[in-house]
C-alpha cells in the first residue's frame, strides 16, 4: 500500500458512492450532485496517477482541469434541463417524469 | 514529518468520505449540497498535497464558488421542498439495486487498485502555472479549443432553453 494507492482507493470510493446517489436519489437535483461527486473521483485519480509517478506532471494537472471544465458545463446545462422540467411538469422528481408519454 | 503528511491525508480523506455520505444519504437537498461541498474542499486539499497549487484553487474557484452556486439555484427555483421527495420511504428493493451498483465497481475496481499498484513517488513536484500554460498552448491545444466550443455551447443551450420557457407564458 503506497501513496498512490490510497488516491485510487478514495477515487474509487468516490465513483462508487456516486453511483449509489444516482440509483437512491429520487430528485433530478440529487443525480446532479451524484454526478458531481463522480467527476470529482475522476479528477483526483488523473491528477495522482501524474504527480505520484514518473510522467510528466503537466499531462495531468491539464487533464484535471479539463474535467472541471466538462463538470462546470453540464451544470450549466443540467440547471437548464431542471427548470424546463420543472416548468412542464410541475415537479423534480423522477417517478412522475420517467415515462415518455402519457 | 512523514506522519504529519500522513495525518493531513488522513484528515482530508475523512472529510471526503463523511462529505460524500452526506451528500448521498441527506433528506434534504440544500444538507446534501452542503456535504458536496465539504467534499469539494477535501478533494481541493488533497490537490494542494499532491503539490499542485493552481488546480486546488480552480477547484475551489470553479467547483466551490460557481458550480455550487448554479445547483444551489437549481435547487431554489425549482423550490423543492426540504423534506418532501426525497423525505419519503423507498422501496426495499431500491437499497438492494443501489448496493448492487456501487458493489460492482468497489469489487472490481478496488481489487484492481490493489494488486496491480505501482510504485510512486511520496513527493510530488511541483511545476510553475507558466509552464502550464505553455503546456495548454502547445501539445493541447486541440483540447483546450474543444473544451471552450463545449463551454459556449452549453452556455448558449442553456439560454435557448430558458428562452423557450419565457415564450410560451
Amino acid at each position: 500500500m503506497n501513496f498512490l494507492t490510497f488516491f485510487h482507493l478514495v477515487a474509487v470510493f468516490l465513483l462508487c458512492i456516486g453511483l449509489f446517489g444516482i440509483i437512491w436519489r429520487r430528485t433530478i437535483v440529487g443525480i446532479l450532485l451524484s454526478v458531481e461527486l463522480m467527476l470529482n473521483g475522476a479528477g483526483l485519480s488523473i491528477m495522482a496517477s501524474t504527480q505520484l509517478t514518473g510522467t510528466a506532471n503537466a499531462l495531468g494537472q491539464v487533464g484535471t482541469l479539463l474535467v472541471m471544465g466538462l463538470a462546470a458545463a453540464e451544470a450549466t446545462l443540467v440547471l437548464a434541463i431542471i427548470l424546463v422540467v420543472a416548468k412542464r411538469f410541475g415537479t423534480i422528481e423522477l417517478r412522475y417524469i420517467s415515462s415518455l408519454r402519457e | 514529518m512523514f506522519y504529519l503528511s500522513l495525518s493531513v491525508l488522513a484528515a482530508h480523506m475523512v472529510l471526503i468520505i463523511i462529505g460524500a455520505f452526506i451528500t448521498v444519504l441527506a433528506k434534504s437537498l440544500v444538507r446534501a449540497l452542503t456535504g458536496l461541498i465539504m467534499t469539494l474542499f477535501g478533494v481541493a486539499g488533497l490537490y494542494f498535497l499532491l503539490a499542485a497549487p493552481f488546480i486546488g484553487l480552480m477547484q475551489l474557484l470553479i467547483y466551490v464558488g460557481a458550480v455550487s452556486i448554479l445547483i444551489f439555484f437549481s435547487i431554489m427555483l425549482t423550490q423543492a421542498s426540504s423534506v418532501g421527495e426525497e423525505g419519503q420511504k423507498r422501496r426495499r428493493l431500491k437499497v438492494v439495486y443501489a448496493f448492487l451498483s456501487a458493489l460492482a465497481p468497489a469489487v472490481f475496481l478496488g481489487l484492481a487498485v490493489i494488486k496491480a499498484s505501482i510504485p510512486s513517488l511520496s513527493t510530488p513536484q511541483e511545476i510553475r502555472a507558466a509552464d502550464l500554460g505553455e503546456f495548454l498552448l502547445g501539445p493541447y491545444l486541440l483540447p483546450f479549443e474543444l473544451i471552450s466550443l463545449v463551454l459556449l455551447v452549453s452556455m448558449a443551450g442553456a439560454v435557448l432553453l430558458g428562452f423557450e420557457k419565457r415564450k410560451k407564458r
